[in-house]
């Protein structure tokens, strides 16, 4: 699954460690989330979805999705 | 034309002053809970191989009669039941994706901890292998040892 989250967390410039924070998570999770090696949970997608102020599809999209709106 | 940025910086600064003010207490959860649950479970865990260092000391020593044999040899359980319980508790407490980094360690570490003693078993039957090196008073330290390859290979993977 592709995400926006390091794009998103520049913008506000945060640290991943302030991002972290705010969610009641660890650094290395928002890390792995970014790097996308590990997928977060519904309920801490819908954390980051509210924090942002998106809904979660603007940020988290699947790997196809991703390939189709390149295609169109 | 800076202004527009900088009162969207500002505006920024502010919604995570709100933000970690909010959760002020969430960072300390997490550091906390992994300060107590790391020392507790060490304090916790050297009791109980303490404890069974001497329950296995008094056993080499044949004591008699067989009825306390068996009781110095149950000595530790309550000891494990009380790391065990810390360690459950602390997993509980866990953000999701160390949660996962241990689901995946034990998950990794159970079923070849299966195949090596049905390995064993069978060689056990087929050759019949020394019990001074091959008996279950030596087995059990090779679960944890692959419960911390599992993590590593865990961690590896997330981290």
């Amino acid at each position: 699954m592709k995400n926006r989250l390091k794009v998103l967390r520049a913008e506000r410039d945060w640290s991943q460690q302030e991002l972290a924070d705010q969610l009641g998570v660890s650094r290395q999770t928002i890390n792995a989330i970014e790097t996308e090696k590990y997928d977060p949970s519904l309920p801490l997608a819908l954390k980051l979805g509210k924090l942002f102020g998106l809904c979660v599809e603007k940020i988290f999209t699947l790997e196809e999705t991703a390939t189709e709106s390149r295609r169109h | 034309m800076l202004t527009p940025f900088l009162h969207r910086k500002r505006k920024a600064a502010q919604a995570l002053a709100d933000s970690l003010h909010a959760a002020g207490s969430a960072r300390d959860v997490v550091v906390r809970t992994k300060q107590i649950y790391g020392t507790r479970l060490l304090v916790r865990g050297l009791l109980w191989m303490s404890i069974y260092a001497l329950a296995r000391g008094l056993l080499m020593m044949d004591v008699e009669p067989a009825a306390l044999r068996v009781g110095v040899a149950l000595m530790p359980v309550p000891f494990f039941v009380w790391w065990l319980w810390t360690w459950m508790s602390g997993v509980a407490q866990l953000d999701e994706l160390e949660r996962r980094i241990e689901l995946e360690a034990l998950a990794f570490a159970f079923p070849l901890a299966v195949i090596l003693l049905m390995t064993l078993g069978l060689l056990d039957i087929a050759v019949a292998l020394n019990p001074d090196d091959f008996s279950l008073r030596h087995i059990w330290a090779m679960m944890p040892v692959l419960y911390y390859v599992g993590l590593w290979r865990a961690r590896r993977r997330y981290l």
